[in-house]
């Protein structure tokens, strides 16, 4: 079975592929080929990210009342913000946030890009269908679902019978709707990146199974979800760095209330609402440093697919 | 072959697009390069819905300008949101640029754009103001004995009330419940609706019961804490139990003015806590049945006596970085005491104005004659630097409180702290 | 016995073709259903908006009931009485400047570690991730006071400049994911037939990452079109200048000061979504099309 796999022949330092003599590159040697490419992304990247990532960190090491800058603070930020019991509270809600929508919309993407994948009367309407609740802007959705959700005048109540039951009001229910809008806005994305990828599957191989006598779920085991594997990668790492970050949601639907305060609001709080930009930047290091962590895992499993490729025939 | 000149094709597209787009790149505005008045320009930086085009704030600019042709000023129209404006603000006037030269500021934000530096002290012409202004609205704009804006229009809550289904509107918060929740179930509506959302409005809400129970926050000059624990608790235990009642209307602790003026409008509420701007929009608006049945009168306080209701609206301030700062005082101190724009105010976008004549003039308008019943008593909340520290704390300790997810005395101390803390400083 | 079991076989296999038809029907019934459960899901929320943005007045507000009140087209010339168009106008251009560079930067960065012997790809890969992770308002008043001096501000390079480079990370790690998927057959086979290696690139890879591509185009559109923050802080106000559709609806105010216009709010979200409609089906087609299987084998 077609899968991942490691280059059979090593890599030889001037990179040498499998196969033939290389032909000749016009003066540059393929090392330095790849330094020229990925040069313009790094540079761009450098140039707007690395200052004020910098300028964060140091004023993070600073002191201040309210915007007034008091002194050299040492770590002093970075204790206040690890002993804030609203740091842990968002910590653990934007943890059960992230792994609950990330799994669903993994889900339910999947189910989209397959659905999307198929060949069907209507499938160019229903692929567009699928796409519409991703391009409507967060700020204006997350408007939406608190006015529709809400009990006056009560969209969602009405159109399911329920009378006065207050979505946005009570403990538990709070971080369900949450939860469902950003599932609903964006499993979208995610079908987009597993709908491209299935594109690189190749079709003989599934003929080939089924000559052999493979069912649908044996092929969908065995050949999709494999061959997949990069893209679920990409699409889970992206999607989970972006629910850890989940600022609008929570912030326009429920202003944080029972325990629906994610790290973002914590750090907007701090840097925009009640000012103290040494304590705001520790709790945006913190929080890079958090998402980092999580991104890392992923990377380790990602960057072996990306970079050693595979072969199949 | 085809597929990739298809694809050569795109790219050619592609880039031409990409061309002529950078061609037409940033179209270039037709004013100057923002910032920098040269000359006696002035910049009123204001949001809301007054400050579009067409609105009461452009008018009051274009008699400015007719009285005025040396310093004309135009308006930076903000955002409608007060927070929003608020941030832009803070960037301009963070990197000291002269861009703004008038602020129309929040009555709360006094205190930290002081404490900044970024106000131009109005004391030399507080004579000016000060005796033709309300007193709560002069109070909003001082801070650690200073004035730093002129008041420009002011706003307090009142009680809305149907008048189909309560013949006289209550005098304390214990009555109000008490018909709000047998009138609500007789006719299977919520009792009363206000602002409960987790926010800034919940905590004048809050405050509007504190202080009818007798509380207070600071004492005259701000240098020492008044908060009382006791009153706080009883206050959150109230709302508890009116929430567990039904007297709080379903909804209400996700309410902000508008859910709460849909709320009512619709005839889902016998009473409703708003600003006066409801007044006229429910009757325009609202279902008839509402429409032609319904009336506003004072909050109820738990003494049974007076009324008690928080202080809203907006001053005008001079930036200190403004190159025009005579023109802009003198522009502030207009808008705050020339009769006309008040009375513009008043008439053209019911907006509650600061002079004290104007309400002279328009007793004959309810909402204006029940504003000049509630101002006297109306309590700004303090305009401390750091009143939105204090604010997220209270919503923080008190929202859980009032819902029966956390402890009212705890909440109580949690607060008290807040507010010892910010006198520590 | 032959006949027996040649009239049972027979038997046999219309009773299969029966039941067949029959697991045709009901498979073919069990799809309608879920194709009209999916675009339940997706499009109600959609229609509500459509819905509301007809409302005039406030029966938005007054009635939960989607068909009630009266309905008109006020509040679709409310919107574009305060200039919206030129907003669409910002959008629309930031956004498809920030798309090409992306696409262009990106593919090649993504083609480099895919295929190129680069060092380190691992902790690139970690580099490049990180740059999109730190949080934005955190970066914001730094990147403000550096645009301050730079006179980037209310300007689309102020805008694009940061997109692109915040975008760039998920660009190049869905476009290395499709290089790498590119089997290394196809790509030797073109370099034996004598194509310098850009050649290859641009007649042969990229091609086949055509999916991945158009991807990672409409991901990289729709972020930019909808990003708030940044451009809330570089291009607050003047829609003649810089202004983008999500910051001009979140300033939309109602006739009255707490007022909110909601009505406005929904049409300006309809306006904004067609076109983004149009271009996703625009694309996705691109990304089906793209590639047969054909193509792929040797």
């Amino acid at each position: 079975m077609a899968g991942s796999e490691v280059a059979t022949e090593p890599r030889t330092p001037s990179g040498t592929g499998p196969g033939g003599r290389r032909p000749r590159t016009k003066g540059v040697s393929e090392k330095g080929l790849g330094r020229l490419f990925v040069a313009p992304a790094i540079l761009l990247m450098i140039g707007v990210a690395l200052f004020p990532v910098i300028y964060a960190f140091v004023v993070s090491l600073r002191a201040y009342t309210g915007r007034l800058y008091e002194g050299y603070a040492g770590l002093e930020n970075y204790r206040e913000a690890l002993t804030d019991d609203k740091f842990w509270a968002s910590l653990e809600f934007t943890f059960v946030f992230t792994v609950t929508s990330v799994t669903a919309e993994f889900v339910i993407g999947l189910g989209f890009a397959l659905l999307m994948n198929q060949a069907f009367r209507g499938r160019g309407i229903t692929r567009a269908a699928i796409l519409v609740p991703w391009v409507i802007p967060t700020v204006i959705a997350a408007q939406m679902w608190y006015f529709m959700f809400n009990v006056t005048p009560g969209s969602v109540n009405a159109l399911l019978g329920l009378g006065d039951f207050n979505w946005l009001g009570e403990a538990g229910w709070v971080k369900a709707v949450v939860i469902f809008a950003d599932v609903w806005k964006t499993a979208p994305f995610v079908a987009l990146l597993l709908l491209a990828g299935l594109q690189t599957i190749p079709t003989d191989i599934y003929e080939s199974a089924r000559v052999d006598g493979a069912n649908a779920w044996q092929r969908f085991w065995h050949i999709t979800l494999p061959l997949l594997r990069p893209a679920i990668l990409v699409a889970l790492l992206f999607r989970t760095v972006e629910a850890l970050r989940v600022y609008d949601l929570p912030q326009v639907m429920t202003r944080g209330s029972f325990d629906t305060e994610s790290l973002s609001m914590v750090v907007q709080q701090y840097v925009v609402q009640t000012p103290d930009p040494g304590l705001g930047s520790a709790l945006s290091t913190l929080t890079f440093v958090i998402i980092l962590g999580v991104g890392v895992i992923f990377v380790s499993f990602l960057g072996r697919e990306l970079t050693i490729g595979r072969t199949d025939g | 072959m085809r597929r990739t000149m298809l694809l050569g094709k795109w790219a050619i597209a592609a880039a031409a697009g990409s061309l002529v787009v950078a061609a037409a790149c940033t179209p270039s505005s037709d004013d100057d390069e923002g910032g920098g008045d040269s000359g006696g320009e002035l910049t009123w930086a204001i949001g809301g819905a007054e400050a579009q085009p067409g609105g009461v704030d452009q008018r009051i600019a274009d008699l400015w300008n007719e009285q005025n042709p040396d310093n004309p000023i135009t308006i930076e129209v903000l955002p409608d949101e007060a927070d929003q404006q608020r941030e832009q603000q803070v960037n301009v006037l963070q990197s000291g640029s002269d861009e703004f030269d008038v602020l129309g500021m929040d009555v709360i934000w006094t205190g930290e754009y002081s404490q900044n530096g970024w106000l131009e002290s109005l004391d030399d012409v507080r004579d000016q103001i000060e005796p033709e202004v309300l007193e709560g609205a002069f109070n909003s704009a001082q801070w650690g004995g200073e004035l730093w804006a002129a008041p420009f229009n002011t706003n307090a809550g009142f009680l809305y009330y149907r008048t189909d289904l309560v013949d006289q509107p209550p005098e304390t918060w214990e009555e109000l419940c008490q018909i709000a929740e047998q009138v609500g179930q007789q006719e299977d509506i919520g009792g009363l609706i206000g602002q409960g959302f987790k926010y800034e409005g919940f905590v004048v809400n809050w405050l509007e019961l504190y202080w009818s129970a007798g509380g207070e926050l600071y004492n005259e000059d701000q240098s020492e804490v008044l908060f009382d624990t006791d009153l706080a608790t009883q206050t959150t235990e109230f709302m508890q139990t009116a929430m567990d009642d039904g007297c709080l209307a379903p909804g209400y602790n996700t309410a902000t003015e508008e859910e709460g003026r849909a709320a009512f409008q619709s005839g889902k509420a016998v009473f409703m806590r708003n600003w006066p701007y409801a007044y006229q929009l429910i009757q325009d608006e609202g279902v008839p049945q509402v429409a032609n049945n319904f009336d506003i009168a004072p909050l109820p306080t738990f003494t049974g006596e007076g009324t008690i209701s928080a202080l809203g609206g907006f001053n005008n301030a001079v930036s200190a970085y403004s190159s025009n700062t005579d023109a802009a005082k003198e522009f502030v101190v207009w808008a705050a005491t020339d009769p006309e724009v008040q009375k513009m105010l008043a008439t053209a976008a019911s907006v509650p104005p600061v002079l004290t004549s104007v309400y002279d003039e328009l007793q004959n308008e309810p909402d204006m004659a029940l504003l000049s019943e509630v101002l006297p008593d109306a309590k700004p909340r303090p305009p401390a630097p750091t009143w939105n520290t204090i604010s997220v704390e209270m919503q923080d300790a008190l929202f859980p409180a009032y819902n029966g997810d956390a402890d009212p005395a705890e909440a109580s101390d949690t607060v008290a702290d807040a507010f010892n803390e910010s006198v520590e400083e | 016995m032959s006949a027996a079991t040649a009239g049972t076989e027979q038997t046999g296999r219309r009773r299969s073709r029966g039941a067949v038809e029959s697991a045709t029907r009901g498979r073919a019934w069990a799809k309608t259903a879920l194709l009209a459960v999916i675009f339940l899901w997706c499009l109600f929320p959609f229609f509500w908006l459509i819905m509301t943005s007809l409302k005039i007045e406030d029966s938005a507000l007054n009635s939960p009931d989607l068909f009630q009140g009266p309905f008109g087209f006020k509040n679709y010339g409310n919107v574009f009485e305060q200039d919206f168009q030129l907003n669409l106008r910002n959008s629309l251009a930031i956004a498809g400047i920030t798309t090409i560079l992306c696409v262009v930067i990106g593919s090649l960065a993504g083609y480099a570690i895919a295929r190129l012997p680069l060092r380190g790809k691992i902790l690139l890969l970690t580099g490049i991730l990180a740059v999109s992770l730190f949080p934005p308002v955190a970066l914001v008043p730094p990147l403000y006071e550096l645009w301050l001096k730079l006179g980037l501000l209310n300007t689309y390079e102020g805008l694009y400049i940061p997109y692109t480079s915040f975008t760039l990370p998920l660009t190049i790690f869905i476009l290395t994911t499709f290089f790498a998927a590119i089997p290394k057959e196809l790509e030797e086979a073109a370099k034996v037939d004598g194509a310098t290696p850009f050649k290859a690139f641009f007649r042969v890879i990229l091609p086949l990452a055509a999916p991945g591509v158009f991807a990672a185009a409409i991901i990289i559109f729709v972020s930019a079109w909808n990003e708030f923050l940044l451009a809330n802080t570089f291009a607050p106000r003047d829609p003649e200048v810089a202004q983008t559709v999500p910051v001009a609806i979140s300033q939309f105010t109602g006739a009255v000061d707490f007022q909110r216009p909601i009505g406005n709010i929904t049409a300006a979200c309809v306006v904004v979504t067609i076109p983004m409609i149009i271009v996703a089906l625009a694309f996705q087609k691109r990304i089906i099309a793209g590639l047969t299987a054909g193509s792929l084998k040797g």
